[in-house]
């Protein structure tokens, strides 16, 4: 019996280790070829942990693949090149919609009255809802943590409605705004309760 | 006895609170940013024409033919994007940040997908979770792509 469990272990072993074969251009029937790819806006190219038939795999670097066939462990990751890449999901990387873009406008004490500031913001966000083809616009209200929680929740809904209501007067269609408050629960800056802080009276303006 | 009978009236009771939960409309997932070719939504059995500008929802699949493709917008900024032959399943979304809320789950019967992370990676990398027939992928950020061929 302790025999047999070791032959186990060991061909489990030798699966888990795998042919280490490069990424096959032509993937045979019910295989998956997994890629992380780099952050098409220049942000941190992050990690995914590919986990089949009890074996993992992490995928680190830049067009990292892995392939799995039919619930067999992942194969070792191979970086591959380019026109591969386009070859298989070019297609599909183009019907990826824009990258949404944040803005944050910053409001006055305990108000609902936008900084000069964030007033000068707003022509430029007008200007990329006009420029997108399937426009929307989320707005999401924070405060500082003066106040308790529900108060809070309410100031950062009115502030949210402020913005919502500077972009319809300035032609925006309403149904394309959502206006949600997360009040003092997603600070920008880490503070201690019942602090002042500037920077966390905010709308977060997320044109997508 | 006394002991099972409240075991099973504690399970009764767990039963009804969920209940309700399970048979509430959830809010809206995100937008359709992008749609070309014969793609379609498939809500609670209904296939519906997939088109630009319209809302999805937790549970909803898109499903596409060999000239299909479906671009959608999430309400945390993440984006899929749904290449030809596929059938992909926003199974679970959860973004509520104030309740501490999130999850991320994306199921790829089969086709062509890219993934690109948003707020939920962000807030809570632990919650997001791709699952190919053969395969259960973590992503700690940020742009993943995906083949699963038929």
């Amino acid at each position: 019996m302790k025999a047999l469990a070791v032959g186990l272990v060991a061909v489990a072993a030798a699966v888990a280790c795998g042919p280490r074969r490069p990424a096959t251009p032509s993937p045979p029937p019910g295989s998956e070829l997994l890629v992380l790819l780099p952050d098409p806006d220049g942000g941190a190219l992050g990690r995914a942990i590919i986990t089949s038939a009890s074996a993992t795999v992490d995928l680190v670097g830049e067009r990292e693949a892995t392939e799995v066939v039919a619930n067999r462990p992942p194969t070792r990751p191979v970086a591959i090149d380019e026109a591969r890449i386009q070859q298989v999901f070019g297609d599909v990387l183009s019907a990826l919609p824009p990258p949404p873009k944040s803005f944050n406008l910053y409001f006055q004490f305990d108000s609902d009255q936008l900084t000069d500031a964030a007033r000068a913001l707003l022509p430029e966000i007008l200007r990329l809802v006009k420029e997108r083809p399937v426009p929307d616009v989320v707005a999401i209200g924070h405060t500082d943590t003066i106040g308790s929680g529900a108060s809070n929740f309410q100031l950062g809904l009115r502030r949210a409605t402020r913005v919502r209501d500077l972009l319809v007067g300035a032609g925006v269609d309403a149904a394309l705004i959502t206006v949600t408050s997360v009040g003092e629960a997603e600070p920008l800056v880490q503070t201690p309760d019942e602090t002042m802080e500037p920077r966390n009276r905010r709308v977060e303006v997320a044109v997508r | 006895m006394n002991g099972f009978r409240c075991c099973v009236a504690v399970v009764v009771l767990l039963l009804a609170a969920a209940t309700p939960v399970l048979g509430q409309p959830s809010p809206p997932a995100g937008r359709i940013k992008v749609a070309s070719g014969s793609a379609f939504i498939v809500r609670q059995g209904q296939s519906i024409p997939a088109h630009i500008g319209q809302l999805v929802f937790e549970g909803d699949v898109f499903r596409t033919a060999a000239d299909g493709h479906v671009g959608v917008t999430l309400n945390d900024d993440t984006r899929v994007s749904v290449g030809p032959g596929s059938e992909i399943r926003l199974d679970r979304f959860l973004y509520s940040p104030a309740e501490g809320r999130l999850g991320f789950v994306l199921k790829i019967a089969r086709g062509i997908v890219v993934y690109v992370s948003g707020r939920i990676a962000k807030l809570s990398p632990d919650s997001i979770r791709l699952e190919t027939p053969s395969a259960i992928v973590g992503v700690r950020g940020t742009r993943m792509a995906i083949s699963v061929m038929p």
